[in-house]
């Protein structure tokens, strides 16, 4: 029999049970759609992740923290995070990085061309009457170095950023200027704001004020930015952090490289934690993509797995009609026997059947998946309902790679949950088919 | 194949099905020889082994011993799918007409055609022929259910025909259908065997019986009697 003839007689078969074909193919659309949506929408994911992470860091800086047994240690959290390697409260081993190791960093190796400290705190600004949580935390900075180093985000897009400040100067990220990105502005260039910071290192808890000058605002950045500015932050210069804090320790100390090769990366990584016995926590851009690629192709992996369970349901689908059909057309498989069909030519129409329920199910599915990562992409990102407070710009992305996987899962599970129906239709002997009534 | 080939040619055959583990002895031991042209009826009570021969004969089923050539072919010696070729040169008309339900009068039989590997426009011309001969040209779009019994077993006859057999073999053709329907059936299997098909018929009904220019009584298994009308 004929390829096409082949096809166009498995085609009648599930015209005729339209129905029950819609509902077997429904179950391969739910399955791919959701391995597609899930997969494009973590795709995209990482990739705004990382595209955000390249822009915020710097690829030539190293950030030394104190080791408190984890990479993301910190006082300042949330996802405006510039707060990687954050507070200095977290050390257990009693070991503290203090302002001056700068020096003691800066002679390790010829290939470090500056390191400085940063000491940053939670805190709140008050304008007028209003008062804000400063999620990204209060960051004392070496505002000259800082904007050395982080040249493209530790910018001014309004007012300018002084190099030599005065100690009530402060630089403002965009979202404490536009809490909601939406022009409901909390404080502006030149604003006079109060800058409040509960100490709580001593009983009774203390609020501590000072009033200050609104210098800068940066630009928007996005969410995440390791060392570098963060959108929710608020920077101080750093002998005004110290005295205002009352402390001589750092939070982290930014080590800017003359080069960003892997091999120095690692070097200098090495030679600082020596330095200090692996008390410290050197994160390298570098470093943190790596993570982050391991945690996203987890991720990936753990939800394409999810995914791959609805489409094995669908299978289980797939088969249990099969099996019905194969018993309601015992009849009609004795017929085609009788007259001549090969039980290759059988075992063929089945497969085929299963194989254009699969195949639409699948594309079904893709385009269905797409859809939804869109709609999700739309909901949860800044704009959106759900646009929580990093306001991350979802751009799903469907790889020709991921679309031809959905599409061979979603043909490959019809075609094999359909393989043993087949097989059984195949072997039927006409005389006892045509028998069965 | 000679002209002095005979289409059927059948020696010792016997066939015993197992029910559970009672064996059925359906036939003991039958020879036959069927010559081309010729319109042989077979006859017998209900259970004497008819179908069972006729199954044999259409290569539906294999023997238990004894040897059967169909066209000089040993079928017993064949298997499943050598067996499957050999129904391509059969034409088998069953009782129960046994047409595909979704399938048109004119898809039913090309489907026959499609199998045998035929091209498209071959079918197509073919087919309308066949339908033509059993007179259903006018009928062709009709799916089974739209068609009286004695239509539909024209239908299966049109299919039986599709590949031109090298012989018919028809399975009560007209028990199932009034006798009034079962005239014109009785007519085209009579005009078919005019124009030189081979027909080998079970039938209990006597208006088609009396037809056959020879008749064959199978009692419980072996034939008992063969007679030229
Ligand atoms: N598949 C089978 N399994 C077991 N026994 C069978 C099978 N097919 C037929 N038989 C038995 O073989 C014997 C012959 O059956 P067969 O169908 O050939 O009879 P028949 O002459 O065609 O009868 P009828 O006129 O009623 O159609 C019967 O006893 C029947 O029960
Ligand atoms: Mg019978």
């Amino acid at each position: 029999m004929r390829t096409r003839d082949i096809f166009s007689y498995s085609f009648s078969a599930i015209k005729l049970r339209k129905l029950r074909a819609g509902l077997t193919t429904l179950g391969v659309i739910i399955g791919i759609a959701a391995i597609v949506a899930l997969l494009s929408i973590s795709q995209g994911l990482q990739t705004t992740i990382t595209n955000q992470l390249e822009q915020g860091l710097a690829a030539d800086t190293l950030i030394v923290s104190v080791s408190t047994g984890g990479a993301f240690g910190g006082a300042s959290g949330g996802t405006g995070g510039g707060g990687f390697g954050g507070g200095s409260s977290g050390a257990s081993s009693g070991f503290k990085l203090y302002l001056n190791y700068t020096e003691e960093i800066k002679g390790l190796s010829p290939d470090i061309e500056a390191a400085f400290a940063t000491v940053q705190q939670s805190g709140y600004l008050q304008d007028g009457d209003r008062v804000r949580a400063i999620s990204g935390g209060i960051s004392g900075v070496d505002f000259a170095e800082y904007a050395n180093i982080y040249s493209t985000t530790f910018v001014a897009a309004n007012g300018t950023i002084p190099l030599n400040p005065s100690n009530n100067d402060i630089v403002v990220g965009a979202r404490v200027h536009d809490p909601r990105s939406n022009g409901t502005i909390f404080v502006n260039v030149n604003d006079e704001v109060t800058v409040i910071w509960t100490n709580a290192t001593q009983l009774p808890f203390t609020n501590q004020t000072y009033t200050a000058h609104v210098a800068a605002v940066l630009p928007k950045i996005g969410s995440f930015g390791i060392g570098g500015p963060s959108d929710t932050g608020v920077y101080v210069p750093i002998s005004q952090a110290q005295s205002f804090f009352g402390t001589d320790e750092a939070s982290a100390i930014i080590v800017k490289l003359t080069n960003s090769d892997n091999a120095t990366i690692t070097n200098v990584s090495k030679l600082i934690t020596d330095h200090f016995s692996n008390q410290v926590n050197v994160i390298s851009a570098t470093a943190v993509l790596s993570l982050l690629t391991t945690i996203f192709s987890t991720l990936t992996l753990f939800l394409g797995g999810i995914a791959a369970i609805s489409l094995l349901v669908a299978g289980i689908g797939i088969m249990n009609i099969m099996i019905v059909s194969l018993i309601e057309r015992t009849r009609e498989i004795g017929i085609l026997k009788a007259v001549g069909m090969k039980s290759r030519t059988v075992l063929s129409i089945f497969l085929c059947e299963s194989v254009i329920i699969g195949l639409i199910g699948a594309v079904i599915g893709i385009v269905l998946g797409w859809g939804l990562a869109n709609i999700v992409a739309v909901l949860f990102s800044g704009g959106g309902p759900f646009g929580g407070g990093g306001g991350l710009a979802i751009t799903p992305i469907l790889t020709p790679e991921v679309g031809l996987l959905a599409l061979g899962f979603g043909v490959g599970v019809s075609v094999i949950f359909a393989l043993y129906p087949a097989w059984r239709a195949s072997k039927l002997k006409p005389v006892d088919a045509l028998r069965y009534v | 194949m000679t002209l002095t080939t005979p289409v059927v040619e059948i020696t010792n055959l016997k066939k015993t099905y197992m029910l559970g583990k009672v064996p059925v002895e359906a036939l003991r031991e039958v020879n036959l020889k069927v010559e081309r042209g010729e319109f042989l009826s077979i006859l017998g009570p209900s259970g004497s082994g008819k179908s069972t021969l006729l199954n044999l004969i259409g290569a539906l089923d294999k023997p238990t011993s004894g040897k059967l050539l169909i066209d000089g072919v040993d079928v017993s010696k064949l298997n499943d799918n050598q067996l499957t070729e050999i129904r391509l040169k059969i034409g088998f008309v069953f009782q129960f007409f046994n047409l595909i339900p979704r399938l048109s009068a004119k898809d039913n039989v090309e489907l026959a055609m499609s199998i045998a590997g035929m091209s498209k426009v071959e079918r197509t011309k073919n087919t309308e022929q066949l339908l033509e001969t059993v007179g259903l040209k006018d009928r062709m779009n009709h799916k089974p259910a739209e068609l009286s019994g004695g239509q539909q077993q024209r239908v299966a006859i049109a299919r039986a025909l599709a590949n031109k057999p090298r012989f018919l073999l028809m399975d009560e053709p007209t028990g199932n259908i009034d006798s009034k329907t079962a005239h014109e059936v009785i007519e085209l299997i009579k005009k078919l065997n005019a124009e030189g098909v081979t027909i080998i018929m079970v039938t209990h009904d006597q208006n088609l019986a009396k037809e056959a220019k020879r008749t064959i009584q199978v009692f419980d298994g072996v034939i008992e009697s063969d007679m030229v009308n």
